[in-house]
């Protein structure tokens, strides 16, 4: 069963940033493009494989968007949105969806809103109809707001209070940004979660889901021209808003290691370490994403052969960002074995990266990265599904769809002085948080 | 998918090669394959897709968790684990960095029943990529340190596996369910015999269950078949005959009455369990008629279960049932979690969700919405080459082959009300029913001990499952 809704954290950023590089041979890419009245863009690429569609819409709308007191509305609001609207109501989003062969899923990161539709293309026109119900005429029924309420924070208790990754990673963004709002977490804070009110779910509404806020994506059994009829009817007469209001808090520049300590019940300590890096967009992407694979990247990645294979000192260790709009954090998660000190696992992490800093990174390496990067864009790519993903993100994290068929060459201009000199540039002391979760023999609550 | 790799499509179908077509509405077919075995007795099944520039690799091996020597739980997965670590011609790291320079991806595991590996490289990198495949199957050498290093890795996963309740809940389902029945054993083994396992332990459960006799390989991407055969040939055809080891393994009973696990984990805030009894083999015959009734008590979104815990009252972020099908009967389980206030409203709900299945069966409309969601939603499960390899091997593995897929839809068109009825009281257990709680024993347990005669209670500090 699929579930709905993801939330991003740290943990998760490996992962999202699997959608990456692309190749030159990417470049026959047939999308088109089409932009309503009312502003939403539509991006269509037909691929007639298999009888069936992916529809993403991606609203600019996230966590990013929120304040103190309402953390996590962006995400409840996301739930919200298959819970009822004016021609469909409780429930009905779902069972017809699935009645006519299609399934849904949809989530929420910091930056973005993203809902998913999957379906056979005899669904095609139903489709629109639901999308357009809900983004016109959501209702806001208070029962069913108590009812989702209790659905996340049951989500919350699974992937943090139950997760020491996840109780770990939420500390570390807290402590990592200090005046932007990637400091709270994208599920929000339990107490929010049990204090938010219809006026706050119908203010975000208003707020995030203007037509012109959105971008989407079609591929699979369709055709450019049977969409734009169809947006068109379906969906251009609803009127769009003013965007939500610029986020103007800027992150100051660090001048200090923080340090910070989690004290939980559990059989192995967790180490996560925070740096702060420029958003997507950044001309530093590219080399970025070069240092990640060659740390990270396989089991003949520097770090994996380091701490995992060679001292034995972790279970395992990975790295990486997340895509957004604004600078964000680089960050590295490890397990300490049984037995060895976090501060152990700590200092080596350091020691691979200053030889980076001080001997560069080799032809070889820089070699192997753009592969592994090459096949996983292939890989990102050989769904109709991936394929709206990948497409979407490009257009709405680089502000151009196209940037997917010029990453390769983008990707093929990084120097091995270009990894050195991010290296130098961003992983240095004064720039990091550092988060070490300490097994406790008992729960706090039941200590004497 | 591009203009240019569609124009070659037709060109390579015009000449009656395997076309990616796969489906129309209202039917479906496996693109066709062509099936070849070696004189070892090793079966090769060769499928062209050549939509994207990837070769896709599905391996499997009557080598199971169910072949671990007593004592010895997890071997199958371990020395799994091990075939890169090291060949007759390569150490591990040598192994690692050709396979990560050509991004290349190789996954070695064990299920109860097999031993699986798949594997996936681009298609200008193939031939160095078979090497690397063919080498860890044929000629691991299983170094000492290696074999050491992974057990003391595989100790400390299942420690931090156990501190996270959602992670191992099924190692735990699993064990009380099946008790003395090989399907009791954790895949991965667990602390005391991960630790005991040697590298003698590990050459030798290689040397007894690794053969060409049983093992189905599965090729599928962008490449010309007839090629591949001889490639393929020529690098297993060193494998010295032998058939596969037969492993016999009855069906497990049914467990009668009630009996409840309590896994006392003391910092959780949430409860999870798993409830259910024994299920299904991969052979039943009505496979799809059950697949039909569990997507509307447990499969989808808008399931039963998940409609009452979650949709209606909020309880838990999500709820779920399912019937795994393994070689003999598998496990059924209904799956969820909620607050340690709420656990015995959560598993009275799922008890009344259970009996009105029983009690007042499917309606016509749902069983017509449940035939047209597993149609619309099974064309992707079949888009690319590492599905369809993945696929192919499976059902050949399995004694099937593509008549399985070609009949799918036919079958799920031809169910009753009456068929479904059927299976409801024949496969949905109700009075017999095994529980697995995991969570904070001292908020719970006076709640909780109603529903089962015995309860038997562990620690999740405790040393196996």
């Amino acid at each position: 069963m699929r579930r709905r809704s993801s939330w991003l954290t740290a943990v998760a950023a490996a992962a999202i940033l699997a959608v990456t590089a692309p190749p030159a041979a990417a470049q026959g890419f047939d999308i088109r493009t089409h932009t309503l009245k009312n502003g939403l863009k539509i991006l269509v690429q037909e691929d007639h494989s298999i009888p069936n569609v992916a529809l993403y819409i991606f609203y600019r709308v996230g966590s990013r968007n929120e304040r103190p007191g309402i953390t996590g509305i962006s995400h409840f609001f996301e739930h919200m949105m298959f819970n009822g609207a004016k021609k469909y109501g409780p429930g009905e989003f779902d069972r017809n969806m699935e009645a006519n062969g299609g399934s849904n899923n949809a989530y929420t990161s910091e930056n973005v809103t993203v809902y998913q539709d999957w379906f056979p293309r005899s669904a095609l026109e139903l489709i629109f109809d639901l999308e357009a119900d809900r983004i016109q005429n959501l209702s806001f029924n208070p029962e069913i707001v108590e009812s989702e309420r209790g659905v996340i924070a049951s989500e919350r208790r699974n992937g943090v209070d139950n997760n020491n990754f996840g109780v770990l990673a939420e500390q570390l963004s807290a402590a990592a940004f200090t005046a932007h709002p990637y400091q709270w977490p994208v599920v929000g804070w339990m107490s929010d979660i049990e204090a938010w009110t219809l006026d706050d779910l119908k203010n975000h509404f208003k707020m995030g889901y203007s037509p012109s806020n959105a971008t989407m994506v079609v591929t699979g059994d369709v055709t450019f021209d049977e969409i734009v009829a169809l947006a068109q009817k379906y969906i251009e007469p609803i009127p769009s808003n003013p965007p939500p209001p610029k986020v103007m808090t800027k992150e100051p520049e660090q001048l200090g290691e923080r340090r910070l300590v989690v004290r939980k019940f559990a059989q192995l300590p967790v180490l996560m370490m925070a740096y702060h890096v420029p958003e997507t967009a950044h001309p530093d992407y590219y080399a970025l994403q070069a240092l990640e694979t060659i740390l990270f990247s396989g089991q003949s990645s520097r770090m994996y052969k380091r701490i995992v294979d060679k001292d034995q000192l972790a279970l395992s260790v990975g790295g990486g960002g997340d895509w957004s709009f604004d600078p964000s954090v680089f960050t590295i998660t490890a397990q300490p074995k049984a037995g060895i000190d976090p501060a152990a696992v700590e200092k080596a992490i350091y020691e691979e990266v200053d030889k980076v800093k001080t001997d560069a990174v080799t032809d070889e390496e820089l070699e192997k990265a753009k592969n592994i990067l090459l096949s996983g864009f292939y890989r990102n790519i050989k769904t109709i599904s991936g394929r709206s993903n990948a497409i979407g993100t490009y257009e709405v994290f680089f502000g151009d769809y196209k940037k997917l068929f010029t990453a390769a060459d983008d990707f093929a201009k990084v120097t091995k002085a270009d990894v050195q000199r991010v290296a130098r540039q961003y992983f240095t002391a004064n720039n990091r948080t550092v988060a070490t979760l300490v097994p406790e023999a008992a729960p706090a609550a039941d200590k004497k | 998918m591009t203009r240019t790799v569609r124009i070659l499509c037709s060109l390579l179908a015009a000449l009656a090669i395997a076309a990616p077509a796969i489906a129309q509405p209202g039917s479906l077919k496996l693109p066709p394959y062509k099936k070849v075995v070696l004189k070892n007795g090793m079966t090769l099944l060769l499928m062209e897709q050549h939509e994207v520039p990837l070769v896709s690799f599905s391996v499997l091996m009557k080598a199971g968790s169910v072949n671990d020597p007593a004592g010895k739980e997890g071997a199958a997965s371990m020395t799994a684990a091990l075939l890169r670590k090291g060949t007759a011609a390569r150490s591990a790291d040598d192994f690692s960095a050709q396979l990560d320079f050509i991004g290349g991806s190789f996954g070695a595991g064990a299920s109860a029943d097999a031993t699986a590996i798949s594997a996936e490289f681009m298609k200008k990198d193939l031939a160095r990529g078979l090497e690397l495949v063919a080498d860890a199957m044929l000629h691991p050498v299983f170094p000492a340190d290696e074999v050491k290093k992974l057990a003391a890795q595989r100790v400390d996963g299942i420690k931090s596996a156990k501190d996270r309740a959602a992670g191992v809940i099924g190692q735990y389902y699993n064990a009380y369910l099946y008790g003395r029945h090989p399907y009791a054993r954790p895949t991965g083994g667990d602390e005391t015999s991960v630790a005991s396992i040697t590298r003698e332990d590990v050459a030798k459960f290689y040397e007894t269950n690794y053969t060409p006799g049983g093992t189905v390989m599965a090729v599928v991407g962008d490449f010309a078949a007839a090629d591949m055969e001889k490639q393929l040939a020529t690098a297993f055809a060193a494998w010295p005959v032998k058939p596969a080891r037969a492993v016999a393994l009855a069906d497990a009973p049914e467990v009668k009455g009630r009996k409840l696990l309590l896994v006392d984990k003391p910092d959780s805030t949430q409860t999870y369990f798993r409830i259910g009894n024994i299920g299904i083999a991969r052979s039943n015959p009505d496979r799809v008629l059950i697949e039909i009734v569990n997507t509307l008590f447990g499969g989808r979104f808008t399931s039963m279960i998940n409609t009452e815990l979650r949709i209606k009252s909020g309880l838990t972020y999500g709820a779920s049932s399912g019937f795994p099908e393994w070689k003999a009967k598998g496990p059924f389980y209904v799956n969820s979690y909620t607050s340690n206030a709420n656990t015995e409203k959560a598993l009275d709900m799922t008890l009344d969700v259970l009996r009105r299945l029983h009690d007042k069966g499917i309606s016509e409309d749902d069983l017509k919405s449940a035939k047209a969601y597993l149609k619309g939603q099974f064309p992707p499960d079949i888009e690319t080459s590492d599905q369809l390899a993945g696929i192919l091997s499976e059902l050949v593995f399995n004694g099937l082959d593509e008549r399985e897929i070609n009949t799918y839809y036919a079958k799920i068109d031809a169910a009753t009300m009456t068929d479904v009825n059927r299976v409801i009281k024949q496969y949905f257990p109700l009075d017999n029913l095994v529980f697995v709680l995991v969570g904070k024993a001292s908020e719970i347990e006076g709640a909780v001990k109603k529903y089962a005669p015995v309860v038997d209670r562990k620690s999740i500090n405790d040393r196996g499952f």
